[in-house]
């Protein structure tokens, strides 16, 4: 065991680990440090000449109104992630033990998240459509005279996007909530339930707050994987109407390949990083201390 | 809502709390909340309905009001349409098929091959490079974009299945998953084989992998799904029409036909319908994939 065996350990530890890590280096880590230095310069598709710009990206991002269009946007977006954990942590919460056909129900929930988001942003579009679509046609049938106009107006369409997030993102969570809701200790349940409390009360004062760890997880994990979602939002609105849904991940898109603006785009993507970057040391944090509940 | 009635000593006795859940009488309350939660789960599911519904309509009754769920004649012709020409699902399907099945595979494979190294073999620069794994977590797809754009570019394999399948191969997050699966195996079971002169390589393909099934279809599934609603990395790096996956060829037909409403609920329901179908065949390992993911991740 001397050091002929740590060089062959060595060797064979890069021999299975070789093949992924090579393809790693190609398109994560070379991509993310050539995209960190194109950040510093005015590179555009059309002029293939690169010249070093120094921080004129970065200064130009902090005055410019779309960026922060896009992050108030993105705020706006973000907000569904909490509605859909609060209301994934009620379905869960009611599908765990007190209702029959309890995994048809599940399945039901579940649906939206497995289809392609692209192809049920086209049907919420039609679904949506302000003059004779189904959705005011029933709010008018209920007596809304003025139902909103959804995707159609720059005041709705970031809720109208919500919505649709919302709806999507539900069984996601609401199938993490069950897994949790499994370990919870029956005992604790019952004692509560012997001491006289009601269901909604053994729900608010006992299992919330036993799956608080999962809320958390869900909050910053959901939170990091909607900054980033693109699909669902260009198919539909391709940012509009005006730049009313220009979200970060669209901002980027559009400087990138729509004005060919590279250099500006990464430094933008560069800000969304450090937005993930921020989410993530808040669930170190979290993490510690809720290790225990 | 729970009249459960328990018998306080029967329960401080540590006695199985089963025996308070009643047997199989039904309980007012749970046939309450199940109705709610059944109303509640058939609201999540009218859009897809309503696309069924409208992609059988004739353009007339697309919007009437009280909606018409069921079509009084089914139309087929918006579905013949959308399947078939040159620019058809069947092209679309066809492409998506073999790059999330290509993609898939080697992913599976490579970051499994990864995962043993790094859970099992104790080698320089180990933890430095799993480090390096760790944070590349956190880039956003965003930031890679502009230099793949530039790299496949340069590689000549821009406009390509390759600039998808290539990059497809590599997950970070497999490498995560089959690493935690990896290291979970007892060391006993591996060791007796080493004793019997069995090297790393063996100890992989003929103990290891065999072992790790289910969290091999669990990664199978996750990542399939994935490849397979890819619609951003498609978009940049597609350009010909008879390249396009299911995704953006979805896309490039809502485009074209923007008040073709009948013709658009087809083309959404050849989207999802054929996934909807997989789904409810492989609910199960789905949703314990999904779940056992997250947990774990």
């Amino acid at each position: 065991m001397g050091k002929s065996w740590l060089k062959r350990q060595s060797l064979l530890g890069y021999a299975f680990i070789g093949p992924n890590m090579l393809g790693v280096l190609l398109f994560f880590v070379l991509p993310a440090v050539y995209s960190f230095y194109l950040m510093f310069t005015d590179y555009t598709f059309m002029n293939p000449e690169i010249h070093f710009v120094g921080l004129d990206n970065i200064r130009r991002m902090l005055g410019d109104d779309l960026f922060y269009t896009a992050l108030r946007n993105t705020v706006v977006f973000l907000l569904s992630v909490p509605v859909s954990i609060m209301l994934a942590f009620l379905v869960a919460a009611a599908l765990n033990k007190s209702v029959y056909w309890k995994k048809t129900l599940r399945a039901l929930y579940f649906m939206p998240y497995i289809t392609s988001g692209v192809a049920v942003a086209f049907v919420w579009m039609l679904l949506f459509q302000p003059a004779d679509g189904p959705i005011n046609g029933f709010l008018r049938a209920i007596g809304i005279s003025h139902p909103p106009g959804w995707l159609s107006t720059t005041e709705s369409s970031m809720f109208a996007i919500d919505i649709i997030w919302i709806w999507f993102m539900l069984g996601y969570n609401m199938i993490i909530y069950l897994a949790a809701l499994q370990e919870i200790p029956e005992e604790l349940v019952e004692a509560a339930r012997i001491d006289g409390a009601k269901p909604w009360q053994i729900i608010r004062s006992v299992v919330w707050p036993l799956v608080s760890p999962t809320t958390f997880l869900l909050l910053i994990t959901g939170l990091i994987m909607s900054i980033k979602t693109f699909g669902i939002i260009q198919a539909i609105t391709q940012g509009g109407p005006g730049s009313s849904t220009t979200v970060l991940s669209l901002f980027i898109y559009q400087n990138a390949f729509r004005y060919y603006e590279m250099g500006y785009a990464s430094a933008i993507s560069w800000a969304m990083f450090a937005i993930i970057l921020l989410f993530t040391v808040l669930q170190w944090i979290g993490q510690k201390r809720w290790v225990h509940y | 809502m729970e009249n459960v009635k328990s018998n306080p000593s029967e329960a401080a006795g540590g006695a199985p709390a089963r025996r308070l859940r009643l047997g199989e009488v039904l309980k007012p309350g749970k046939v309450l909340l199940t109705l709610l939660m059944s109303a509640f789960a058939l609201l999540m599911v009218v859009p897809f309905v309503w696309m069924i519904g409208t992609s059988f309509k004739t353009p007339a009754e697309v919007f009437q009001y009280p909606v018409k769920w069921i079509p009084t004649t089914l139309h087929w012709e918006h579905h013949i349409r959308v399947w078939t020409g040159p620019d058809g699902f069947a092209t679309y399907y066809l492409n998506s098929i073999k790059i999330s099945l290509i993609s898939t595979v080697g992913a599976v494979f490579l970051s499994s091959l990864a995962a043993y190294g790094f859970a099992r073999i104790k080698f320089k620069g180990r933890e430095p490079l799993f480090l390096l794994y760790l944070s590349m977590m956190m880039v956003p797809p965003q930031v890679l974009f502009v230099p793949k754009f530039i790299l496949f570019d340069a590689i000549g394999i821009y406009n390509t299945h390759l600039a998808l399948i290539l990059p497809g191969m590599f997950t970070i997050f497999g490498v995560f998953m089959m690493r935690q699966f990896f290291l979970s195996v007892p060391g006993e079971i591996t060791e007796a084989a080493f004793i019997d002169g069995a090297g790393h390589f063996r100890i992989f393909f003929r103990l290891m992998l065999p072992l790790a099934k289910p969290a091999i279809a669990t990664l199978a599934i996750i990542d399939f799904s994935w490849h397979w609603n890819d619609y951003e990395n498609a978009l940049v790096f597609l350009l010909d029409k008879n390249l396009f996956t299911v995704p953006l060829g979805l896309q490039n037909f809502i485009m074209e036909n923007t008040v073709d409403y009948n013709g658009m609920m087809a083309a959404a329901t050849a989207g999802i319908v054929p996934m909807l179908a997989v789904f409810l065949i492989g609910q199960r390992y789905i949703i314990q994939g999904v779940a056992g993911s997250a947990v774990k991740g």
